[in-house]
């Protein structure tokens, strides 16, 4: 049988790094997620009720950011960052670091399509009598849309929200495949230097759990605050 | 642009079929076959405890509840770094082809048995005890009443489940397949000049692929084909 030593995880020369790695990923994590949510919104907003070209340019956008998989995404905008972005938005991203940078536009760009699909889903399922009645009220589009739709929509996304957050903590892992220092990577690592790969491994799961539980539980908050003065019929 | 380095011949073959002439499958070939095992394998058992979760004794409920959760909630990397670098400290070796195909089944087995258990809940309670009455027994309400109709609500939701199995099978090159993603890694290291090709080169492979699965299960919407997987008959006699 195997005999575990737990002491690694808060040696000196390892604790630090795990602790390091949990704290980049909960970074990664809260920036992919205000970014895909921007990119959501808005692509979300097109594809519900744009222009004819915004609407085929956004649906191919989504098909093929929810198609590929994250991992070749980050690889992508990784090693061809330099060649597309612009020289200033290329110096922030070094001055960021250009694997965290790369990983966050990806997973931001992959997710986005995702919260975009939510999004349309959730205002298409609110009654166009809403905004008609709106309109007629005398509130211009963008305050009828801001002031009544998406609070609705909201409501309505919450749930698959939540899900899509999650599903984006889980896939910041990937970060370690361009060798961005979070909680995967710094498990691997122990697993390479200090042979203590199930200690690693274990305390990483436990991590994305505890992570993960707490998203579900805002969540549940978030979904309590907004339904509690709702009438229901 | 460098599309014609990249694009050579056998780049292409690399790309496709790996060193399949040396018995070694690799690129898109070897994505294909461990997405369609681990499909393979992740239906049936997501199917189980799916059922496993709607069953009537705690006992069996709540470990499969168990299951599913803590499944859904650990990232598809630490499972397959569980299914490759735990084995060894415990005293034995798991293939890498092995441990990513345990992973992956695992990891998606959870969110299928979520979906096969909101299909169950669809069918009406009335045609199961309607199936009571005429006699079947639990296995034939199963087989004949139940599971059809509730894959025939879930089908879109598992094409979307499937489209994320071949997504994961990119994850195979963190432990040294040679998957496609690691057929283009290695590429795009040779090269040095042309990333940009490389990856728009995978992602476009990719994307053609999940294609090919959404196109392949829209097929099953219609019951008729379902039903065969079922050993149904394929016209309602």
């Amino acid at each position: 049988m195997y005999a575990a030593d737990w002491s690694v995880l808060w040696s000196t020369q390892y604790g630090p790094l795990l602790l390091a790695g949990m704290l980049s990923t909960v970074k990664l994590t809260l920036l992919c997620l205000s970014f895909s949510a921007v990119i959501g919104l808005l692509v979300g907003l097109v594809r519900w009720d744009g222009g004819r070209r915004a609407k085929t340019v956004s649906s191919w956008y989504i098909e093929f950011a929810r198609n590929t998989p994250p991992v070749v995404q980050i690889l992508f905008w990784f090693f061809s960052a330099s060649f597309l972005l612009p020289s200033w938005a290329l110096n922030a991203a070094q001055d960021f670091g250009l694997s965290s940078a790369a990983v966050v536009i990806a997973l931001s760009i992959y997710h986005g399509a995702f919260v975009a699909e939510v999004m349309r889903g959730s205002l298409s399922a609110i009654a166009r009598g809403q905004l008609e009645a709106a309109l007629t009220l005398g509130l211009g589009r963008a305050q009828a849309i801001r002031l009544i739709l998406l609070p609705q929509a909201l409501r309505l996304a919450t749930p698959s929200l939540v899900n899509e957050a999650v599903s984006l903590a889980k896939n910041t892992s990937l970060a370690m495949a361009i060798g961005v220092a979070e909680v995967s990577y710094a498990a691997k690592y122990i697993d390479t230097y200090a042979f203590r790969g199930i200690e690693a491994l274990a305390a990483a799961t436990a991590f994305y759990l505890i992570l993960c539980g707490a998203l579900v539980g805002i969540g549940a908050l978030v979904d309590h605050r907004l339904t509690r003065d709702e009438v229901r019929a | 642009m460098n599309w014609a380095q990249v694009w050579s011949l056998d780049n292409l073959r690399r790309l496709f079929v790996g060193e399949l002439w040396d018995g070694q499958p690799g690129g898109l070939l070897l994505t294909v076959i461990l997405g369609v095992l681990v499909i393979a394998l992740s239906t049936p058992l997501g199917t189980a405890i799916g059922l496993l979760r709607e069953h009537r004794l705690r006992l069996l409920r709540i470990p499969a509840a168990a299951y599913v959760h803590i499944l859904r909630n650990i990232p598809t990397i630490v499972l397959v770094f569980w299914a490759y670098f735990a084995p060894p400290y415990l005293g034995f070796e798991v293939s890498r082809f092995t441990s990513v195909a345990i992973a992956l089944t695992l990891g998606a087995s959870a969110y299928i048995a979520e979906n096969v258990r909101g299909g169950v809940r669809a069918v009406p309670r009335g045609h199961i005890e309607a199936a009571r009455i005429l006699g079947l027994s639990r296995w034939q309400i199963l087989r004949l009443v139940i599971l059809p109709q509730a894959f025939l609500t879930i089908v879109p939701a598992l094409t979307g489940r499937y489209i994320v199995i071949f997504k994961n099978t990119s994850l195979a090159f963190l432990i040294g397949l040679t998957d496609l993603t690691e057929v283009g890694r290695e590429i795009n290291t040779r090269l040095l000049v042309a990333p940009l090709e490389v990856y728009l080169t995978l992602l476009v492979l990719y994307f053609a692929l999940n294609r090919c699965v959404s196109t392949a299960m829209r097929k099953l919407e219609v019951p008729r084909n379902l039903n065969r997987f079922f050993f149904l008959p394929h016209r309602p006699a």
